[in-house]
């Protein structure tokens, strides 16, 4: 979009990239820009190579993010190799003069294989792997303005000034790139205080150091380059915005939405929903507290949920795939006893370890079919911050009201993005806890004169069994043909209520025109990118539509079959990150509409705008083609 | 509260082989509870699967009969919620250190304030009769085609080991016994394990009612004191661990039943939460109030400021 930036800062793991990005987003959200920041990294503590992508902008919350950036700043060499191909013409590449002798063959923390494919490809365009060579070479052939700094040099100046010691020096290192950004958009001193005053709260002496280091550095690049990239003035109608990750926002949601329980085992990309809610339990003195159960296995997590909801408090667990994978007995368990839980599941690349710390969309399956037997459950799907916290809370009132367990699909992209979006007003939620018994007296856990049969917790004054062998009234185990079919019935029938009793609206959504050419199907974090890529394309004449899915299971047959029946099934174009097309799968099987041509990416990086515009632009124009396949970004 | 024993009898019929074990368990479980006059609608019986899973049917009190070796974490967010509850596990021998050896060892770190009810009789009676991990190697049992090739666990070092602040073994046909164990199990503030053993009269032709009978001896006659107090000085406890887990060895013609070890020095989970949530004890997760009368989060725009202030910012 127009008036729009993006940015990239690359450097190894450990160098503190992810706190510039806090900084950074803060510094700008104060400023009054929307901002998202994605963060890419390999399953790794220290060494190798991770980078910030952001995207800002003066007039609307960003989610979708594209190339080329306007600005790549590199803390180390290895950066360059990887994002060469990365940056706009004229733009800004900024680099640590001591590099640039560096040649490919000494970055040991790079794969083999990509160091031989980089390698291939400079030795074509450039027949050198230098740095020096590469950045003459994007001076030349695409004006790009080079900033070479000597790092140690500024980093010096600290000592010098505030006596930090050498050796602890280094840690700054990362503020150098937040220097030479505030300089080139003009960030002033005000906001650069605060987004490092609200990153290092308390720690003065650290923030006085980073605040000189930042300020110092943003001068000297505006005294030499002006502030080229000066952003307009922001448009965005919000006195007040959150800046937080996908981890953070779901966190904040289920703690709204009465989560009391939370258990987990430590994983990748979960786990940082865990610690959030655990640095946040405490709600007050009158209003009490979230426990957070670290258990010793993904088996125990789920069975401790299970647990606490029988008990009557609202649980979840949190995991991703190989998490859920090992939950999947239970699943059934609570299933058959009709348990409220919640499991939020955050998507990275598979099968096996598959891709630790990249993302997917290869588990919606998986997430519908898993464990044996036949049982109800809901699984919906998040595809931005503000969808996330809305869904944390509605995952946990669904699986009240209809005592099942609720499947809540994130994905790694969503999670470790930083997005800046509005305070939510708790004044527009609710609360919904189902049917419950109260009292004593003669009660019955599974009455089956009712589909929802009114529920009491462990502990009210009655007394109730629960089995995961098919059950009487009572919840003793049975094994009668006729009780048997009431049951099973009586669980399934579920479905069919919260499909009644559940907005259209909030199921799915389409964003387009009442008679488009073409439509997209997506869920998750292709939402965004998808919207954007439909808007850009009406421009060029292509009037098309993007049906966003949220609920998979129950899913709303009716109400997306008309939407797709709006245009010819040969003009519907699923776009996932997985190769089967696995929403477009589910999609057919409930509508019947088969969905034969999509856009994939499964490289485990989110797909990118301009990819995106090409590849609908291709199916579009080819009848024949039927899928195309993405594979940007490093 | 006055509990008759009848009324903690169900109404379903009990479906295990005539001599089982189980039966002394089932009565000594019951009696256990009455005696202690727990109330039926705040005590949990959880069990796992197999013949052992089934308990919980014929306890009138509440029952969850969970997955095969989930019984402990099913109970351990069934506490944590709520920690008014007295609950009690029942799980077999293959149940707690076959397929669920993990969620044992597990509970041993938290000193959670639940009991564990092991069956012990070395087989997989509901699917005929496998070895178990109690079984030890070379022993031949009536269903195994071939004796068995892998040792034994130690149920009562492994507790002891992973931290268990009450360790006891028991035998099913002595009711008295088990009874008096049980109830100081259960009184036990703290995490309580009691290594039931107990004959299979169809699968364990070894390990029989006769063999049991002439074997075993209480702890506590012979002058046995298990016991550690608050302010006892590490190198005691540490004397009092390894005793106990020497004791553990001795199995052969005598097989000691009673407390191996009593730890009252080791802070309880709940304790513990309440260091990380002031009001933990008072406003356990299952008794909070979650929303307001008309029916918006508990959570009020100024709570929400407050709690998460730092991930919002006022702009310019």
């Amino acid at each position: 979009m127009e008036n729009e930036l993006e940015l990239m800062i690359g450097g190894p793991q450990g160098s503190g990239l992810d706190t510039t990005a806090q900084i950074l987003t803060s510094s700008l959200a104060y400023l009054g820009y929307g901002v998202i920041s994605d963060r890419e990294y390999y399953s790794n503590i220290t060494g190798k190579h991770s980078y910030i992508h952001m995207k800002v902008s003066p007039t609307r919350i960003p989610y979708d993010l594209s190339y080329p950036v306007k600005i790549l700043t590199a803390i180390d060499a290895e950066t360059l190799f990887h994002h060469y191909n990365d940056i706009d013409e004229k733009g800004f590449l900024a680099l640590d003069e001591k590099v640039l002798d560096t040649t490919i063959d000494r970055i040991i923390t790079m794969e083999n294989y990509t160091k031989k494919m980089i390698k291939d490809d400079l030795m074509k365009r450039i027949g050198s792997t230098k740095i020096r060579d590469i950045v003459s070479y994007l001076e030349d052939d695409l004006n790009i303005e080079a900033i070479i700094l000597n790092y140690k040099t500024l980093l010096d100046k600290l000592v010098e000034k505030f006596g930090v010691a050498a050796s602890l020096a280094s840690r700054y290192l990362s503020s150098i790139p937040m220097g030479i950004i505030s300089g080139l958009l003009d960030i002033n001193d005000e906001a650069i205080q605060y987004g490092v005053t609200r990153r290092f709260y308390g720690r003065e002496s650290i923030i006085k150091n980073n605040v000189y280091l930042i300020t110092m550095i943003a001068e000297e690049i505006k005294s030499q380059y002006g502030s080229p990239l000066k952003l307009p003035e922001p448009k965005l109608d919000m006195d007040e915005v959150m800046v937080v990750s996908g981890n953070d926002i779901v966190a904040m949601g289920k703690i709204v939405g009465g989560l009391r329980f939370q258990s987990y085992y430590p994983i990748t990309p979960a786990a940082d929903e865990s610690f959030f809610i655990e640095a946040n339990q405490n709600l007050g003195e009158k209003k009490g507290g979230v426990v957070v159960f670290q258990t010793e296995d993904e088996l125990a997590a789920i069975a401790s949920a299970i647990g606490g909801a029988l008990a009557g408090a609202r649980t979840a667990t949190a995991t991703s795939g190989p998490g859920f994978s090992l939950m999947v007995e239970a699943l059934g368990w609570a299933g058959g006893s009709e348990v409220p839980l919640v499991i939020t599941y955050y998507q990275r690349g598979g099968p096996a370890t598959g891709l630790p710390t990249r993302g997917g969309q290869s588990d919606l399956l998986f997430t519908m079919f898993a464990s044996h037997g036949e049982f109800p459950r809901v699984v919906i799907a998040s595809g931005d911050h503000q969808e996330a916290f809305d869904d944390a809370i509605i995952a946990l009132n669904l699986a009240e009201k209809y005592q099942l367990p609720v499947i809540h699909l994130l994905d790694k992209y969503l999670a470790n993005s930083f997005a800046t979006i509005p305070t939510p007003d708790m004044n527009k939620y609710k609360i919904d806890r189902g049917v419950l018994h109260r009292g004593d007296g003669n009660y019955v856990r599974f009455d089956t004169s009712r589909t929802i049969s009114p529920r009491a917790f462990l502990g009210d004054n009655v007394i109730m069994w629960y089995t995961g062998n098919e059950h009487t009234e009572e919840g003793h185990v049975t094994e009668d043909p006729i009780l048997r079919e009431r049951m099973y019935r009586k669980r399934m029938e579920k479905l069919d209520l919260i499909l009644k009793e559940t907005p259209q609206e909030y199921m799915f959504k389409y964003y387009g025109p009442e008679n488009p050419d073409y439509i997209l199907l997506g869920w998750g974090f292709v939402k965004h990118v998808c919207m954007s890529a439909v808007n850009l394309l009406k421009e060029e004449g292509y009037k098309g539509g993007y049906l966003h899915m949220k609920m998979f299971s129950p899913f709303p047959k009716e109400g997306v079959e008309k939407i797709l029946n709006r245009v010819d099934k040969n003009r519907i174009f699923a776009v996932e990150n997985n190769i089967m097309l696995q929403a477009a799968k589910v999609t057919t099987l409930h509508t019947g509409i088969k969905i034969d041509r999509g856009i994939k990416k499964y490289t485990g990086r989110p797909i990118y705008l301009h990819e995106l515009l090409e590849a609908i632009k291709e199916l579009l124009k080819n009848d024949k083609k039927m899928e195309v396949v993405l594979t940007y970004g490093s | 509260m006055v509990v008759d024993l009848k009324s903690l009898r169900t109404d379903i019929w009990v479906d295990w082989c005539p001599g089982c074990g189980n039966f002394g368990i089932l009565n000594a479980t019951q009696r256990a509870i009455a005696e202690l006059g727990l109330d039926p609608t705040k005590t949990v019986i959880v069990s796992g699967i197999g013949c052992s899973g089934k308990t919980p049917h014929f306890i009138n009190v509440n029952g969850v009969h969970t997955l095969h070796g989930r019984a402990i974490p099913f109970a351990t967010g069934i506490k944590i919620a709520n920690p008014d509850l007295t609950v009690i596990v029942q799980g077999g021998d293959g149940d707690l250190l076959g397929i669920g050896a993990g969620h044992f060892v597990a509970l041993g770190r938290r000193n959670l304030d639940i009991t564990v009810v092991m069956h012990n009789n070395g087989v997989y009676g509901l699917t005929k009769g496998q070895a178990s991990p109690t079984l030890f190697r070379n022993i031949k049992t009536k269903a195994l085609p071939k004796p068995n090739i892998q040792d034994a666990v130690n149920p009562i070092a492994l507790a002891i080991a992973s931290g268990y602040t009450f360790v006891a073994r028991t035998y099913s046909m002595n009711i008295k016994h088990y009874v008096e164990t049980l109830k100081k199990a259960i009184l036990h503030k703290g995490t309580a394990f009691i290594d039931v053993l107990q004959p299979c009269v169809v699968y364990n032709d070894i390990y029989t009612k006769d063999f049991f009978k002439e074997r075993t001896y209480i702890l506590e006659e012979d002058g046995w004191n298990p016991v550690i107090e608050p302010g006892t000085p590490t190198e005691e406890i540490e004397e009092k661990v390894k005793k106990a887990i020497e004791k553990s060895l001795e199995w052969g013609d005598k097989i000691p039943l009673g407390i191996f070890y009593l730890n009252k020095a080791v802070p309880e989970f709940g304790e513990r939460l309440n260091t990380q949530i002031s009001n933990y004890i008072s406003l356990p997760p299952a008794k909070q109030k979650i929303a307001r009368d008309d029916g918006t989060p508990i959570l009020t725009n100024e709570d929400f400021r407050e709690i998460f202030a730092r991930y919002i910012i006022r702009r310019k």
